[in-house]
C-alpha cells in the first residue's frame, strides 16, 4: 500500500480497511458524506459502539457521533450502556456531555446514576453544573458539584447557598474546602462555620491549606493550637517569618517537617532545625535549595543516610562536599552524588566503576558523563546501566546502534526514547516485538514519513491508529 | 520429539457489562478475549526445549473453539509453534472442563505426543481442572502447578519443582510422557517478533472435527458433562462504607478503622 498524499486518499484506505481502529483514526478529517460511511461501519456492532465508548483514546469527534445516536434514539431502547461509557470517557468533550445531560434528563430509571457521571466528569461545562448544583435533589449528585473542579466559584457558592442549613451543608463545605475552584470569599465563610463547630477540625485544616486562602484566615490560624491546622500553617506559602519560629517549636514531628520545608523559613530557623533531633526534620532541610556552607558540612555527617542522600542530590552542595560524600558507604548516596548536576567528570569517572550496579546506572545517566566513559559502561551487564546508556544523549550512535539489538525492553526504549538516536539508530526498531516501542516511534521526529508508514498494517491496533491519526494529521496540515 | 501444549481464548470482563438473557454467562458483546496468561508460560517453557535441543522438537499448540480462537493460536504460531490444531463443533457448546480435557485426551492420542503442557488454570473459568483430567483420560502420569522443569529430550523421566502452600517447592521425579500443568512465573514469555506475526498470519490451523479425533457430539456438551453452569449473577454487595469528608479526615478514618481492627 503508496503512502497517500491527501485526505481522500486515506478516507478511502480507512473505507476499505475493515478495520475499527482505522476507521475511527481518521473519523475528525472525514467530510459530513464520509463520516456517515465510517460511522456505519464504526457502529455496525454493539461490541465497537461499548469498545469506543469506553477506550480513552476514542477521538472526540467520535464520541460526539455515538451520543448523537444514544440522545437522538427512541428512550425506551436507547443503549444505556454506550451512554454510561460516554458519561465516564474521560476524553468526551464539554460539547458532548452538554447532549448527553440535555438526553440523559429522559431516561427516568437510570436518570441519578447518569447525572452522578455528569456531575463529577471534569469537562462538564460549569453552565450543566450550575443546572445540576440548583435543580438536582440528589445528594451523590450535589456532592460530586461540590468536588468537581470545572464548577466555578460561583456555582459552588450558589450550591453551598441553596443547602444552608440543611444537612447536607457540612460535606459539602467540606469538599468545596478542598476545590481549588472555591474562592477566597467561600473559603472564609467555611472556615467561620467550621471554627462555630469546633470539631470540624478538619474543615479547618482544608481551607488553611487552599490556595486561594485568605491573609486574614492564616493570620487568624496562627492561634490555633489544633495540630492539623498547624501543620497545614507550617506548609503555608502565606505564612509570617515569625508564626514559623512558633510553629517550629512544636512538639510535633509533621509540622517542624512542614517547616523545615517551607521556601519561607529564614535562614536563622534553618539553622535552628538543622540539630533538631528528629531525622525527617533534618531530611526536610537537606532538602533545601537555600542550604549555607556551614549548614552543608554539618550535614554531610549526618547519621541518617537519608539526610546525607538529600545532601548529595542537592544542587547547592559544592564539589568539595560530593568529594567526601562520593565515599559514602551507602550506595544510594553515592548514587545522589552521581545524579547531582554539579557532580565534576572527575567524580563521575570514580563512580563509574563502583562496585554497585546502581550507582553505575547513575553515571550512565547523567548528561554530563563523557563518551568515553560511556563507552565502558556500554559494556557492562547490568540492565540499569544499559538503560542510561541507551538514554543518554551523549552516547555515540555506533554504541546505540549495539544496544537497539539488546534483549532487554528497557535498553530498547531507551535508545528510543534518546533524543539524540539518529534516523538510521532508530529503523531496525520499527520491527521491535513491543508494540508500545513501534507506538513511540510513530511520534518520532528523526524518523521520516515513509518509514512510519510501513507501521499502517502493524499487527497492534493501537498502533495502526497512530499511524493513520498521524497521516490524516500529516495530510491535512 | 513431540510437545503438545493445550491453550485457551479466555474472556476478560470490563468493569461494566450485562449478563446474558438466559442468566449463564455474561453477554459477549462485554468480552476482550485473549490467550489465557498461563498458556503464554507453557508455550515458553516448551519453546525454551525446542531451542536448547540438539534433536528436532515439534511445538503443537491446540485448542477448543469457535473460529475467533484462531487468533490466540496465531499467536502462538507467532512465537515459535510450529502447527496449531483447533477443534470444534457446535455440539462442544456447554461442556465443562472434563467433557473438554476428553476432546483433548483425543486430540493427544491421535498426535501421540512426549509432553503435553497445559496452563494450571484458565483466568476466565478457573476450574484447575482441565489438565490433569487430560492426564487421567489418557492414563498419563500428571504434575500440577510446576514452577521448574528439568528435561533432556529424550528421557523417560523428568523433574519438577511443584509450587505449595506458604512458598514451598516441592521437586518430584515423574515418568515420561506426562501431562504437566504449568505456573505463571516459570519463565519470562517472548513477545512474538512482527515478522514473526506476519509469517504466522499466512500459516494454516489445522481444523479437526469430532469425528476427526474418534468422538461424537454424544461425548461431549452439556449432557456429557459432570457439572453445568445453572445462572451467573453479581451477589449483592457486602458491607461497604463511602468514607467522606476532607483528605485528612478520610485519612484519619482509615487509621481509626485500622486500629480497631487491631484491637489498638
Amino acid at each position: 500500500m503508496g503512502m497517500p498524499d491527501h485526505i481522500d486518499d486515506l478516507l478511502g484506505l480507512a473505507l476499505a480497511s475493515n478495520d475499527l481502529y482505522i476507521e475511527a483514526a481518521v473519523h475528525s478529517w472525514a467530510s459530513a458524506d464520509c463520516r456517515q460511511q465510517l460511522e456505519a461501519l464504526v457502529f455496525a456492532k454493539r461490541r465497537n459502539a461499548l469498545l469506543l465508548a469506553k477506550w480513552e483514546h476514542t477521538p472526540a469527534s467520535v464520541l460526539e457521533a455515538l451520543s448523537q445516536r444514544v440522545v437522538s434514539t427512541n428512550v425506551d431502547v436507547v443503549d444505556t450502556s454506550v451512554a454510561m461509557r460516554l458519561d465516564k470517557n474521560p476524553n468526551t468533550s464539554a460539547q458532548v456531555l452538554t447532549q448527553l445531560y440535555a438526553g440523559q434528563r429522559k431516561l427516568k430509571p437510570l436518570y441519578a446514576d447518569f447525572m452522578q457521571l455528569i456531575a463529577q466528569h471534569a469537562h462538564t461545562p460549569a453552565s450543566v453544573l450550575q443546572r445540576i448544583a440548583q435543580e438536582s435533589e440528589d445528594d451523590a449528585c450535589l456532592k460530586a458539584v461540590s468536588r468537581n473542579q470545572a464548577a466555578g466559584a460561583d456555582v459552588l457558592a450558589g450550591l453551598l447557598k441553596r443547602m444552608a442549613g440543611k444537612p447536607l451543608m457540612a460535606d459539602l463545605a467540606k469538599n468545596m474546602a478542598e476545590n481549588p475552584s472555591t474562592s477566597a470569599t467561600l473559603l472564609q465563610e467555611i472556615y467561620v462555620q467550621a471554627s462555630v463547630h469546633v470539631l470540624d477540625v478538619y474543615v479547618r485544616a482544608a481551607v488553611i491549606a487552599h490556595a486561594s486562602c485568605p491573609q486574614s484566615l492564616i493570620d487568624d490560624a496562627v492561634h490555633d493550637d489544633d495540630v492539623l491546622v498547624m501543620r497545614k500553617l507550617a506548609a503555608s506559602k502565606k505564612v509570617s517569618p515569625d508564626a514559623l519560629f512558633k510553629l517550629a517549636r512544636s512538639v510535633d514531628v509533621a509540622v517542624r517537617c512542614a517547616v523545615a520545608s517551607n521556601p519561607l523559613s529564614p535562614k536563622r530557623l534553618v539553622r535552628m532545625l538543622l540539630h533538631d533531633e528528629n531525622h525527617l526534620v533534618r531530611r526536610g532541610i537537606a532538602a533545601r535549595k537555600d542550604l549555607g556552607k556551614a549548614s552543608i558540612r554539618v550535614l554531610q555527617h549526618d547519621e541518617d543516610r537519608w539526610v546525607r542522600q538529600w545532601l548529595a542530590r542537592n544542587g547547592a552542595t559544592p564539589p568539595s562536599v560530593l568529594e567526601a560524600l562520593v565515599l559514602d558507604p551507602d550506595a544510594d548516596v553515592r548514587r545522589a552524588v552521581a545524579r547531582n548536576t554539579g557532580c565534576t567528570l572527575k567524580l563521575l569517572q570514580l563512580l563509574a566503576n563502583d562496585s554497585s550496579a546502581w550507582v553505575r546506572s547513575a553515571v550512565a545517566y547523567q548528561h554530563k558523563t563523557p563518551k568515553s566513559v560511556l563507552a565502558i559502561l556500554a559494556t557492562d551487564t547490568d540492565i540499569d546501566v544499559l538503560s542510561g546508556v541507551a538514554n543518554n544523549p551523549r552516547t555515540p550512535q555506533h554504541i546505540l546502534q549495539g544496544l537497539t539489538a539488546s534483549t532487554e525492553a528497557d535498553v530498547r526504549r531507551g535508545v528510543i526514547l534518546n533524543k539524540k538516536a539518529s534516523r538510521k539508530t532508530l529503523l531496525p526498531l520499527l520491527e521491535d516485538p513491543y508494540y508500545l516501542h513501534r507506538l513511540l516511534l510513530v511520534g518520532n521526529d528523526k524518523l521520516q514519513a515513509l518509514d512510519k508508514w510501513r507501521l499502517h498494517d502493524d499487527p497492534d491496533s493501537q498502533v495502526r491508529f497512530t499511524v493513520f491519526k498521524w497521516m490524516a494529521n500529516r495530510v491535512c496540515l | 520429539m513431540k510437545i503438545l501444549i493445550a491453550v485457551k481464548q479466555v474472556a476478560a470482563l470490563d468493569e461494566d457489562f450485562e449478563i446474558r438473557a438466559d442468566e449463564k454467562d455474561v453477554d459477549e458483546d462485554f468480552l476482550l478475549y485473549d490467550l489465557n496468561e498461563w498458556d503464554d508460560f507453557s508455550l515458553e517453557e516448551a519453546m525454551k526445549i525446542k531451542e536448547a535441543s540438539t534433536s528436532e522438537v515439534e511445538v503443537v499448540v491446540v485448542s477448543i473453539g469457535p473460529d475467533r480462537v484462531d487468533e490466540s493460536l496465531r499467536k502462538c504460531l507467532a512465537k515459535g509453534a510450529d502447527r496449531a490444531i483447533r477443534v470444534w463443533d457446535d455440539s462442544i457448546e456447554g461442556s465443562d472442563a472434563i467433557a473438554i480435557a476428553k476432546v483433548l485426551a483425543a486430540v493427544a492420542k491421535k498426535e501421540a505426543p512426549d509432553l503435553v503442557f497445559a496452563g494450571v488454570q484458565s483466568s476466565d473459568q478457573a476450574y484447575a481442572s482441565t489438565g490433569i483430567s487430560t492426564a487421567a483420560f489418557m492414563n498419563w502420569p500428571h504434575a500440577a502447578v510446576v514452577a521448574d522443569f528439568q528435561y533432556e529430550v529424550g528421557a523417560n523421566k523428568a523433574v519438577v519443582r511443584r509450587e505449595l502452600e506458604g512458598g514451598m517447592l516441592q521437586e518430584v521425579e515423574i515418568n515420561c510422557p506426562a501431562v504437566l500443568t504449568i505456573q505463571l512465573g516459570i519463565n519470562k514469555p517472548r513477545y512474538a517478533s512482527l515478522r514473526g506475526i506476519k509469517q504466522a498470519a499466512a500459516k494454516p490451523i489445522e481444523m479437526l472435527s469430532l469425528a476427526d479425533v474418534g468422538l461424537s457430539g454424544s461425548d461431549v456438551g452439556a449432557g456429557s458433562s459432570m457439572s453445568r453452569v445453572r445462572r451467573m449473577y453479581i451477589p449483592e454487595k457486602g458491607r461497604a462504607q463511602m468514607i467522606e469528608g476532607t483528605l485528612a479526615e478520610q485519612a484519619a478514618h482509615i487509621i481509626h478503622i485500622i486500629n480497631e481492627y487491631k484491637g489498638a
